[in-house]
C-alpha cells in the first residue's frame, strides 16, 4: 500500500478529520499544563526555607523537632543520622514577611511551611552539621540547642565539661559561618541568623537565658584563647602552604572578650532565647517559634 | 520476661515502643553510642544479607541485656531489652519477625521524605508475636536447654506453626463464638473509636483489617492480662534451662519476684505436674481461666479473641511472604535467562545507579579497596576489619543516581575513616592542664592545685624523648613551668640525652622569656616507678605546673618489661599517658597499640597517641589508622619534623 493511497494510515493521519484535529488540540493544550504542573511541583518542594538544628548530644534537638512536627511529645534517643522534616508554622506566629498585613487578612490563616533539619550531636558525627552549613539549600537560620540545666552544674575539678563542649561546638560553628561570609560568594544568602536555644528551662537547676548567654560568651573566649595558643593542625589534604597560613580567629582579631555582637560584622546575628521542650511549667517554645517566624 | 522493646530510626525518633518495666533511656542511648557511633563493640566478621538478630552481638549494660536488629535502607533499629539474669531463647526470633512485619506494614510510610511520623498501632502484632514465641518456647522445654547452650538458635518456624494454632479449648471456642455473634455491632463501634487513618494500602487485604486498627488502644488492658500467663511460662522455661532443681525452690523464687499471686502459683504447679501436656496446656489454661474470669465483659474478651485469630493469620501471611521472597531470590539465581537478564540490568544499574548492593557486587571493589589500604601502610588486620565494616554498612543499600559501586564504597570508607579518627572528647591539652593546675576559685569543692602529669611510653627508638621535648617546648611557649623526669634508667645515654634537651629548652625559654624548665634525674639502674613518684612529689612542692615523664623504650612482646608499666602507672598516677608510635611501623602497629593499652592494668589505658616521623612516610599514614582502629584511642599529636616546633594536631577533615 503506497502512501498515495487514501486508505493508508499515513494519509488518513494527515487528512483533516475531526478526530485528528481534536487529538492535536488536546495535545497542544494539555502539554503546557502538564509541564507546568510537573515543574511547579518539583520546584516548590526544593525552595522551602530551611532551618538547621545543631547542638551537643542530649540537648533536645530531636525532641524539639518532633514537638514542632507533631505538636506533641515523642520519645527520642541518641541520633546517628540527620533527619529533615517539613514543619508548618502555627497560625498564631506571624512571619516577618506578613507583619504589615492586616490582622484579618485571610492569608494569615495559611500555615507557612519550612524544613527543619536535625543533626546528630555526638562528637564523631558533627560533620553532618558542618556539611549542611557549607552547602546550604535556602538555609534561613541555625538553631543551636543547649541544655541550660546541664551547663549550670559545675562539676568539681575538671571544670564544666558540658559547658565546654557546648562552647567549643558553638565556637566551631561560628568560625565556620565567619569563614563562609569572608569567602564572598556571589550567590547565597549573606545573612544567617543563629538562635541559641536554651532548652530545659523547666528544670530547677537551669540557668535563665541571659546567664546562658554570658556563660557561653565567656567560655567561647576561653576556647578562642586556647586555640590561639594551640598547635597548628596537620592533615593529609593540607599541603605546606596551608600550614603556613594564618589561622582564622573568631570575632575581631581574636583578642579580648568575645561576645555575640562581634558576629554581626559577618552578618550573623546571634539571639539567645530560653524555652523547654518537655515539662509543663516554664517558658515553652513560643519564643523559638517567634524567632523562626521572624526569619522565615 | 522482656523489659522493653523499641523500634527507632537512626535519626533518633522512637517510632514504637513497649515497656513492661521502666527502663532508663540512658540504657538505649548508651547502647547506640557504644555500638553504632563509637563502635566499641565490633560486630562479628559474618556479614549476613539481612542482618539477623542472631548475628549481632549482644550488648550488656548494668543489669540489662540488649539484642538488636537493623534495617539499613530504611534506617530502622529494633532493640529488645531484658534482664541479664533471664535467658530468653526466643528474642532473636522475635526481633526478626517483628522486623519483617513492621517493615511490611509500614514500608510506604517509612519511605516518605520530610517526615518523622509513622502512624502505627503495632501493639497487637507485637503481643501476638510475643505470645506465639513464648508459647513455642514453652512447648518444647526439653529443647530449651539445648538451645540456650547452642548460643541462641531460634526454634524453627515449623515448630511455631504448630505452637500457635492449638486446638481450641471449649471455653475458648465459646468465647470465639460469642465474638462472632457480636461482630457486626461491635465492628462499627471499634471503627468509630479509632480516629487514626490506617495504612490500609500497605497491608494485605484481610476482611477484618479495619478491626485490627481499632483494636490496639483499648485492648491493652486485656493484652496485659493475657500476657500474665506467658510471663509465667517464660520463667518456667528459664528455670528448665538450668540443671534440675526441686520445684519448691522455684516457687519461692517466684514469690520473691513480687509478681506471683495464688493464681499464678496454681498455674505453675499445674504445668509442672503435667509435663506431657506442657506448653499448650499451660498457656491455654491461663487463657481459659481468664475468659471465665472476665465474663462480665464477655463481649470484649470474645472480640479480642476473634481479632487475635485474624491477626495471627495476617502475621503469618506476612512472614510466609517474606520467606517465599527469600527462597525465590535464591532459586532464581539458577535460571540461565534470569541470570543473564539480571547481569545486563545489573551492568546498566551500575552505571546509572539505583542498584541494590549485594555481597557479590561488593566483593571485587572491596578487594581493591583493601589493597589500596594495605598500600597505604594500614595493617592487614585493620584493613580487613575496616573493609568488613564498610561492607556490612553497604549491603542492602541502594546506590545513588549516576553513582557506581566504587564511588559508593569510596564515600562510605571515607566517612567511616573520618568517624574512626574523630575524637570523642575534646583533646585540648592546654585546657586540661589549666583546669588541674589552677582550678576555679569559685567552687569550694574543687581540689587543690597540683601538677599535671604526662607520661610518655613506647617501643624502642620511636622518638619518645624527642617528642617529649617537642611537647615541652610547646608547653613552655604557653608559660607553664615544667619538670622533666628522666625515668629511662635502663639505656645508657638516655639521661644525658634528656639533659641536653633540657639545657637547650632552658636556653630557648630564657631568651624568649617563657616558662621555666628543670630536669629531675636519679641516674641509672633505679626503679623507674619510684623515680616517677618522687618527681611528682618534688613538682608539687616546687610549684611546677606540668611533669613530663620519659620512660624506657620496651618491646610490646616483652612481658617482663611491660609488667613494670602497671606499677609505674599506679605510682606516678599520670593524668595523661601518651604512646609514641612510628608512622613507619606498618602492620606491627596494631599489636603495639593493643599491648600498651592493656599494660596499665584493667582500670587504666592509654589516653592518646603521638604519631612520630610523619614527615618520612609521605601519604603512607596507614599506621595512624591501624592504631586508632585497634584501640579507639585518639591521636593527640603528630611529629612532622626534626625541630622543636614540629608538633601538630591532627586535622581529620
Amino acid at each position: 500500500m503506497a502512501w498515495t493511497d487514501s486508505q493508508s494510515w499515513l494519509s488518513s493521519l494527515m487528512s483533516p478529520t475531526p478526530i485528528a484535529i481534536a487529538v492535536a488540540a488536546l495535545l497542544v493544550l494539555s502539554i503546557p499544563l502538564f509541564l507546568h504542573l510537573v515543574i511547579y511541583r518539583s520546584a516548590s518542594s526544593s525552595t522551602l526555607p530551611s532551618f538547621l538544628l545543631v547542638g551537643p548530644s542530649g540537648s533536645g534537638k530531636t525532641s524539639l523537632l518532633t514537638l514542632f512536627e507533631r505538636g506533641g511529645h515523642a520519645e527520642t534517643r541518641t541520633s546517628q543520622a540527620p533527619l529533615t522534616v517539613e514543619v508548618s508554622l502555627p497560625v498564631t506566629t506571624t512571619t516577618a514577611s506578613s507583619q504589615y498585613r492586616s490582622a484579618n487578612d485571610p492569608s494569615n490563616q495559611i500555615h507557612k511551611k519550612f524544613l527543619l533539619a536535625d543533626t546528630p550531636g555526638h562528637g564523631k558525627l558533627r560533620h553532618h552539621a558542618f556539611d549542611s552549613v557549607i552547602k546550604p539549600q535556602n538555609l534561613k537560620g541555625i538553631i543551636f540547642m543547649v541544655d541550660a540545666a546541664d551547663i549550670s552544674t559545675s562539676s568539681s575539678g575538671t571544670g564544666n565539661e558540658a559547658l565546654w563542649q557546648a562552647a567549643e561546638y558553638l565556637h566551631d560553628l561560628l568560625l565556620l559561618l565567619q569563614k563562609r561570609a569572608n569567602t564572598k560568594s556571589p550567590r547565597g544568602p549573606t545573612e544567617l541568623p543563629v538562635l541559641v536555644a536554651a532548652n530545659k528551662l523547666d528544670l530547677f537547676t537551669a540557668l535563665p537565658a541571659p546567664l546562658v548567654k554570658a556563660a557561653l560568651e565567656s567560655e567561647i573566649t576561653n576556647v578562642r584563647s586556647l586555640r590561639t595558643k594551640g598547635l597548628l593542625d596537620s592533615g593529609i589534604g593540607m599541603n605546606d602552604l596551608d600550614i603556613g597560613d594564618e589561622k582564622e580567629w573568631l570575632g575581631d582579631g581574636g583578642e579580648g572578650k568575645f561576645d555575640f555582637t562581634q558576629m554581626d560584622e559577618v552578618n550573623v546575628s546571634v539571639t539567645v532565647a530560653g524555652g523547654n521542650v518537655l515539662g509543663a511549667d516554664g517558658p515553652d517554645v513560643k519564643q523559638w517559634w517567634d524567632w523562626i517566624g521572624s526569619n522565615i | 520476661m522482656l523489659d522493653g522493646f523499641e523500634i527507632l530510626t537512626t535519626s533518633g525518633v522512637v517510632l514504637w515502643s513497649k515497656s513492661y518495666a521502666p527502663v532508663s533511656s540512658s540504657i538505649i542511648n548508651g547502647f547506640i553510642k557504644d555500638i553504632f557511633i563509637e563502635e566499641k563493640v565490633l560486630p562479628g566478621a559474618s556479614v549476613a544479607d539481612d542482618t539477623s538478630a542472631a548475628h549481632n552481638p549482644t550488648y550488656k549494660k548494668d543489669q540489662y541485656t540488649l539484642k538488636w536488629a537493623t534495617v539499613k535502607d530504611l534506617g530502622l533499629l529494633f532493640v529488645a531489652v531484658y534482664q541479664s539474669l533471664l535467658h530468653l531463647t526466643w528474642i532473636d526470633k522475635l526481633l526478626d519477625n517483628i522486623r519483617i512485619i513492621f517493615v511490611d506494614l509500614y514500608k510506604d510510610q517509612l519511605k516518605k521524605p520530610h517526615t518523622s511520623i509513622i502512624e502505627c498501632d503495632f501493639d497487637g502484632y507485637f503481643d501476638q508475636q510475643v505470645r506465639e514465641l513464648e508459647g513455642a518456647a514453652e512447648k518444647n522445654p526439653q529443647r530449651a536447654p539445648q538451645i540456650a547452650f547452642d548460643d541462641l538458635t531460634p526454634p524453627s518456624s515449623s515448630d511455631n506453626g504448630d505452637g500457635i494454632l492449638p486446638p481450641p479449648l471449649p471455653g475458648l471456642a465459646a468465647a470465639t463464638q460469642t465474638g462472632q455473634l457480636r461482630k457486626p455491632g461491635s465492628n462499627g463501634d471499634w471503627t468509630d473509636v479509632s480516629p487514626i487513618p490506617t495504612p490500609d494500602t500497605s497491608r494485605p487485604s484481610t476482611p477484618a483489617s479495619h478491626i485490627l486498627a481499632g483494636k490496639a488502644g483499648p485492648k491493652s488492658r486485656r493484652a496485659k492480662k493475657a500476657l500474665n500467663a506467658p510471663a509465667n511460662a517464660s520463667s518456667g522455661d528459664e528455670k528448665k534451662g538450668r540443671p534440675k532443681k526441686d520445684i519448691g525452690k522455684k516457687m519461692r523464687r517466684w514469690d520473691a519476684d513480687g509478681m506471683a499471686d495464688d493464681d499464678d502459683g496454681t498455674v505453675l504447679d499445674y504445668s509442672a505436674q503435667s509435663l506431657d501436656e506442657n506448653g499448650i496446656a499451660n498457656v491455654e489454661s491461663g487463657a481459659s481461666v481468664e475468659a471465665i474470669d472476665s465474663q462480665s465483659f464477655g463481649t470484649r474478651t470474645g472480640k479480642g479473641q476473634f481479632v487475635l485469630k485474624d491477626l495471627e493469620g495476617e502475621v503469618h501471611s506476612i512472614l510466609e511472604g517474606a520467606n517465599e521472597k527469600k527462597s525465590q531470590s535464591t532459586s532464581s539465581k539458577g535460571g540461565v535467562v534470569g541470570s543473564s537478564l539480571g547481569a545486563i540490568s545489573g551492568l546498566f544499574r551500575n552505571v546509572i545507579g539505583g542498584k541494590v548492593l549485594t555481597k557479590e557486587d561488593l566483593a571485587k571493589p572491596m578487594r581493591g579497596m583493601e589493597e589500596h589500604l594495605l598500600n597505604k601502610n594500614v595493617a592487614r588486620e585493620a584493613a580487613v576489619r575496616l573493609c568488613e565494616g564498610v561492607e556490612r554498612e553497604l549491603i542492602g543499600v541502594k546506590t545513588g543516581s549516576f553513582e557506581s559501586v566504587e564511588t559508593t564504597i569510596r564515600t562510605a570508607m571515607e566517612s567511616s575513616l573520618r568517624k574512626i579518627l574523630t575524637p570523642t572528647t575534646s583533646l585540648d591539652i592546654l585546657r586540661s592542664i589549666t583546669s588541674v593546675t589552677s582550678p576555679s576559685q569559685l567552687n569550694p569543692l574543687s581540689p587543690k592545685p597540683r601538677p599535671y602529669v604526662i607520661s610518655i611510653v613506647g617501643v624502642n627508638g620511636v622518638g619518645k624523648s624527642t617528642n617529649l621535648s617537642k611537647l615541652a617546648f610547646f608547653l613552655l611557649q604557653n608559660n607553664f613551668n615544667l619538670l622533666i623526669a628522666a625515668c629511662d634508667t635502663f639505656r645508657s645515654g638516655a639521661v644525658e640525652q634528656l639533659r641536653v634537651h633540657a639545657r637547650n629548652l632552658k636556653e630557648l625559654s630564657e631568651r624568649e622569656g617563657l616558662g621555666k624548665v628543670e630536669l629531675y634525674e636519679k641516674g641509672y639502674g633505679k626503679d623507674a616507678a619510684n623515680i616517677a613518684k618522687d618527681a611528682v612529689t618534688y613538682a608539687t612542692q616546687g610549684k611546677f605546673d606540668v611533669v613530663l615523664i620519659d620512660t624506657a623504650g620496651r618491646r610490646h612482646n616483652d612481658t617482663r618489661l611491660m609488667s613494670n608499666l602497671e606499677k609505674f602507672g599506679n605510682f606516678a598516677q599520670p593524668d595523661k599517658i601518651l604512646m609514641v608510635g612510628e608512622a613507619l611501623v606498618g602492620s606491627d602497629s596494631v599489636a603495639q597499640a593493643r599491648s600498651f593499652n592493656a599494660s596499665f592494668g584493667p582500670k587504666r589505658g592509654l589516653d592518646g597517641f603521638i604519631i612520630s616521623k610523619c614527615d618520612t612516610v609521605g601519604d603512607m599514614v596507614g599506621s595512624l589508622v591501624s592504631m586508632v582502629h585497634a584501640t579507639g584511642i585518639p591521636v593527640v599529636f603528630l611529629g612532622v619534623g626534626q625541630h622543636y616546633g614540629d608538633l601538630r594536631t591532627l586535622n581529620v577533615g
